[in-house]
């Protein structure tokens, strides 16, 4: 057991590789969620102290929305159950119903955006995952070519 | 929309950590699931009437020092140290490099989940059994058990 130096950088892109390898050979669900989650918890805000914009304010910009960035970002993560799957407050029943695959593409998605805004060499969990993705998502409603002007033909089911 | 227990949610976590932990694979993923599940066990002991690992620790502070300390910041306090915040938290303050022993968090984090786990559901899942015989023989579990029961019953774990 030896104590070292960590870049914040690093911790994040530890936890990301493993919610990716994860999730790529069907491991737990939750643990991809919990793991994409805090990841991005750290990558956000590495892209703040970068002075550039996270996933969260492209969303705020792009849709056009009257709420501060902490309020999206709750709701981004309550979308995804991050905190449900760590939390367990007064008067909670533990139930929850949530698409664990959905949710834990969702998370990785938004976690990856942040890592590649933030990244300067792309690891190979980035292009393992997006070929995950090309192989495997719905190309009416995923932008699985990361096309910038793409917009989704049709509603998911 | 299926319906899971968190319960369910835990046990899953749990035993992907001590999978990750076993295999040497990656042990910041180890510290944040074990984090996760703590943070679900520790209030689900309180409830069942039990002392969870966080509330053992600080009785122990308090029959140590002589003072109680107060229990959500004694709940942080441990999370800091098990470097279960480093993974989950940055603010605009922290510095960019962080020292930090990952193998050794990592086990100790487990432990804690492991503990608080096993007073609700047992320790007779391949999981618990592996992980609790990889401490016992990488921990000196001899040693802690002499220890153990050389500390008076009223610092022993309820």
């Amino acid at each position: 057991m030896t104590t070292k130096n960590y870049s914040r950088l690093e911790l994040a892109s530890n936890q990301l590789e493993a919610a990716i390898g994860l999730f790529v050979s069907g491991g737990d669900r939750f643990s991809v969620i919990t793991l994409a989650g805090a990841a991005d918890v750290i990558l956000s805000r590495l892209i703040l102290n970068k002075g550039k914009e996270n996933f969260t304010d492209a969303i705020l910009k792009a849709e056009k929305k009257q709420k501060t960035r902490e309020e999206l970002g709750r709701e981004v993560n309550d979308m995804f159950f991050i905190n449900q799957l760590k939390h367990m407050d007064p008067g909670d029943d533990g139930y929850i119903d949530l698409e664990p695959e959905e949710c834990a593409i969702g998370a990785i998605l938004k976690a990856l955006a942040n890592y590649i805004t933030l990244a300067e060499q792309r690891k190979s969990f980035v292009d393992v995952f997006l070929t995950w993705v090309k192989l495997n998502l719905d190309p009416n409603i995923y932008n699985v070519n990361c096309d910038p002007n793409w917009v989704p033909s049709r509603q998911g089911k | 929309m299926p319906i899971f227990h968190k319960r369910e949610v835990v046990r899953l976590q749990l035993q992907t950590a001590v999978e990750i932990f076993l295999k040497k694979l990656n042990y910041s993923a180890v510290i944040t699931l074990a984090g996760a599940c703590s943070g679900i066990l520790g209030p689900l002991v309180a409830r069942a009437g039990k002392e969870n690992f966080d509330e053992y620790a600080r009785r122990l502070y308090g029959e140590l020092s002589g003072q109680i300390p107060k229990r959500p910041s004694y709940s942080k306090h441990i999370t800091q140290i098990l470097g279960i915040i480093a993974h989950k938290h940055l603010s605009g303050d922290d510095t960019d490099l962080i020292e930090l022993d990952l193998e050794k968090l990592a086990c100790d984090a487990l432990i804690r989940a492991m503990v608080d786990y096993s007073k609700l559901y047992g320790d007779s899942e391949p999981f618990a059994i592996a992980f609790f015989g990889w401490v016992w023989a990488n921990v000196d579990g001899a040693k802690v058990m002499k220890d153990y029961l050389s500390t008076p019953k009223r610092i022993r774990p309820k």
